[in-house]
């Protein structure tokens, strides 16, 4: 099966993170132009390095979430984007109760609010275009989490709703949305997690015994930006080799 | 550039219908079967063919109801309230809603004319 896509651009935030990368490098391919966000220095070069081969097939641009004028020049500065694949995600850890006030409004208003903006900015430029792809990476913690996830989890809960209404409410001008669920992923905080907590033995509750690998999300995103799944929308789909399909 | 025209051919164009059933005096939802997805879109065109920023609050009238409410709750005159929320709609415009609210949905098509006059 060839893939075939209808479109071009690819904003990509969070994109500095090594799925985003990953990814970009499978659109380029697919004479596809990813336009990734980074937050910060290492961010940028992370991307610069990566992708260094592939000079003038992508884009790198800043993007601080927890600033509203930094989404408004990000939108000045890119073309339409025909597909837009959300990795974006500031990090915080804490019991429920221990979280100070001021924390949880930060995060959420970066985690929650910012994104609801982004959907609306590109859904409407979308709408003139009357088609376009949303993808948004959540995580298997958005259906059972870890304690100390809990405000990563209502971040990625509410942010999903966010995508499937978009979906579901301009389905009908050919804007669709798919929400992708991994699990245990060999990169970035997965990593970091599964080597805090080797003696835990986490991988026993996955039934394939096996950490994703950021090939094989790249991959997956990318059949969902394809003509192939436009029959899915306002979809959640788990990838986390049954992980939360499982009870023990 | 009349608004009007404008207004009327976009509104043709995203409802699939012919441009003379369109007139400045024709309710959106009342008439015209308009929906939230059509508005959205509309909103998005109007923002792209006047280089106007558009707040879809504003100029579909959507918070009338709460309005209402608030110059009820606050017995505040209602009329000269409405005027400073819809700072952009006439005298007569404002009487006008505040005797047909109660049939419906009051947004017209002269109101969207009249939001982007005041807007340019």
């Amino acid at each position: 099966m060839k893939l075939t896509f209808t479109g071009k651009n690819v904003l990509i935030p969070g994109g500095s993170c090594e799925m985003g990368i990953c990814l970009a490098e499978f659109l380029i391919n697919e004479n596809l132009f990813p336009m990734l966000t980074y937050r910060n220095e290492k961010g940028r070069n992370a991307i610069l390095k990566e992708l260094s081969s592939f000079k003038g097939k992508f884009e790198a641009l800043p993007l601080d979430l927890g600033d509203p004028d930094s989404i408004d020049t990000l939108f000045k500065k890119i073309d339409s984007p025909d597909f837009l694949v959300d990795f974006a995600q500031s990090h915080y850890e804490n019991f429920v109760a221990s979280a100070s006030r001021d924390d949880v409004y930060t995060y959420f208003e970066e985690n929650v609010s910012s994104r609801a903006e982004i959907i609306k900015r590109v859904a409407r430029v979308m709408l003139e275009m009357k088609r376009g792809r949303l993808v948004f990476i959540s995580s298997a913690a958005a259906q059972v989490s870890n304690p100390g996830q809990g405000f990563y989890a209502a971040s990625k809960c509410a942010s999903e709703a966010l995508y499937k209404n978009a979906g579901l409410e301009m389905g009908r001008r050919g804007i669709t949305s798919v929400i992708l669920r991994p699990g245990y992923a060999d990169s970035g905080r997965g990593r970091a997690f599964l080597q805090a907590n080797k003696e835990n033995d986490v991988l026993t509750k996955v039934p394939i015994r096996r950490t994703l690998t950021v090939t094989e999300i790249a991959e997956a995103i990318l059949f969902f930006l394809s003509d192939s799944a436009s029959g899915f929308n306002a979809a959640v789909i788990p990838l986390d080799g049954g992980l939360t399909a499982c009870k023990d | 550039m009349d608004v009007f025209i404008e207004i009327q051919e976009s509104l043709a164009n995203i409802l699939d219908m012919d441009k003379q059933d369109i007139a400045p005096e024709s309710y959106l939802v009342r008439e015209l079967d308009v929906e939230s997805i059509d508005l959205l879109e509309l909103a998005v065109v109007l923002n792209s063919k006047f280089g106007i920023e558009i707040i879809d609050d504003e100029i579909f009238l959507r918070e009338l109801r709460i309005y209402l409410m608030d110059a009820d709750e606050n017995e505040s005159d209602t009329e000269n309230y409405l005027q400073e929320k819809y700072p952009f709609l006439a005298k007569e415009r404002i009487n006008e809603i505040l005797k047909s609210y109660n049939d419906g949905p009051v947004l017209k098509v002269k109101d969207l004319v009249s939001y982007v006059e005041w807007r340019k």
